[in-house]
């Protein structure tokens, strides 16, 4: 049986951390915000970057390009995006099963994991992670992935690498996003346009070499840059939902205890002027 | 025959559309581009034929009506197809978003860096040069229009 101190006390507990929970939301939301503004600004470059570049692969004078190029598989990079921090559902369980998925297909994998939680989950099943990137803040996100992409196209061409992945967590709307594991490089040939009628004719200056290795870090840049975008976005997002999950249930608690302790002072003051009857109905006797 | 095309130039604009990383930026209407590419200057028409190319570290000056805007643009690939006009690049500045002091502090810096350069940093060096050659120019044009 709790007294009612304990009640008490134990409304005290939860009410503090409901205003912990409560701020973590706003920080979430307000993060959520930003990110948001960079993701949508990155998207539209992302896509018609992605057509370019698709474009160009169904020339056939690309085939034999390195980037285009279906060498056989030996090692596989995967880029797994996931978060720093906790506190955000299933969002990091979720992109991190849907890799797993992925991965279990025999290829030889090298990973290349973002955010400690990835690190750890990756490290506990001793998967050959070749570099790790944790605690990246905000604003270096831009510069970062530009060298990343640096990074990546070189040990692409240095032949460590015949297939690049990247798993990344789609942001649709704050309710709704969705893990997902795209093939980075090489770029994909062969790609069915929809208006075919651009591609005719169409001329690269100075040449195609050289126009595929200019645009060719731009586009990782951007393709990196989107996947760490969304990727941020889907995890504020889903650190909002929950802490405001985690808000609710902490006001059902404090509604319930508070009921729970109404009940009880009720039941004492009951008891005492039941007593106080009791004893008024005895000396006047 | 030269008088219809020149009519047929007259009445096209050009389509001009800048996506950047923060989205797209620029929309605008041009009777003629001049961009800087990696092998040289290229001027568009409208109803060019497509071509796509890589852009280098320069100007892109829009003429409209007769009025000439500038713009900073550094890398970046373009596509044209006839009156349309896409650069996707990663900065490009209008006059306005020039800090025209920190550009001349930059180039007096890499001026004087470039004396004692070693190699490694030479292209480094040139390249912020460059830039901040590209920005101050671009900026003064503006101040030359705002003082007729």
């Amino acid at each position: 049986m709790t007294s009612m101190r304990d009640i008490k006390q134990r409304i005290e507990n939860v009410r503090s951390t409901e205003q912990i929970i409560r701020a973590m939301d706003m920080v979430a939301s307000t993060k959520l915000q930003k990110a948001r503004r960079q993701l949508e600004g990155v998207r539209p470059i992302y896509g018609k970057l992605k057509r370019v570049a698709e474009e160009i692969g169904n020339l056939e004078e690309v085939e034999t390009h390195p980037f285009y190029y279906e060498r056989k598989v030996k090692n596989t990079l995967y880029i797994i995006i996931t978060s720093d921090r906790g506190l955000s559902g299933s969002y990091n369980a979720n992109i991190l099963s849907e890799t797993m998925k992925h991965m279990n297909n025999g290829k030889n994998e090298k990973i290349l994991v973002v955010g400690s939680k990835g690190n750890d989950y990756l490290k506990k099943r001793e998967k050959n992670i070749i570099r790790k990137i944790t605690d990246i803040a905000d604003s270096q996100v831009y510069y970062g992935t530009e060298n990343l992409a640096k990074w990546l196209s070189d040990l692409y061409l240095s032949g460590e690498v015949e297939e690049v992945f990247v798993a990344y967590t789609r942001f649709e709307n704050v309710l709704s996003y969705t893990p997902q594991v795209e093939r980075l490089l090489p770029v994909a040939t062969g790609v069915k346009l929809e208006d075919n009628n651009r591609n005719n004719e169409k001329k690269y200056e100075p040449d195609l070499a050289t126009f595929i290795e200019r645009m060719m870090p731009l586009y990782l840049h951007m393709s990196l840059f989107r996947a760490f975008s969304e990727s941020h976005t889907s995890e504020q997002a889903a650190r909002m939902v929950n802490m405001d999950a985690a808000g609710n249930n902490a006001s059902d608690l404090i509604k319930d205890l508070t009921s729970m302790y109404n009940r009880k002072r009720q039941a004492a003051i009951t008891q005492e002027l039941s007593e106080i009857v009791g004893s008024a109905n005895f000396l006047s006797k | 025959m030269s008088e219809q095309q020149t009519e047929l130039v007259n009445d096209e604009k050009i389509n001009l559309t800048i996506t950047t990383p923060r989205g797209v930026k620029f929309v605008e209407e041009a009777d003629m581009l001049i961009m800087r590419c990696i092998d040289g200057d290229l001027g568009v028409l409208p109803r060019h034929e497509p071509v796509s190319t890589v852009l280098g570290e320069g100007i892109l000056r829009i003429f409209n009506n007769g009025i000439e805007k500038k713009l900073a643009v550094f890398n970046g690939i373009v596509e044209i197809n006839g009156t349309d006009v896409d650069i996707y690049t990663t900065i490009a500045q209008r006059p306005d978003e020039i800090d025209l002091e920190r550009a001349e502090q930059d180039r007096r810096e890499a001026e004087a860096a470039l004396e004692a350069a070693e190699e490694i940093q030479m292209r480094s060096l040139q390249v912020t040069l460059r830039r901040s050659l590209v920005r101050i120019e671009v900026s003064l044009h503006l101040e030359d229009e705002e003082t007729p």
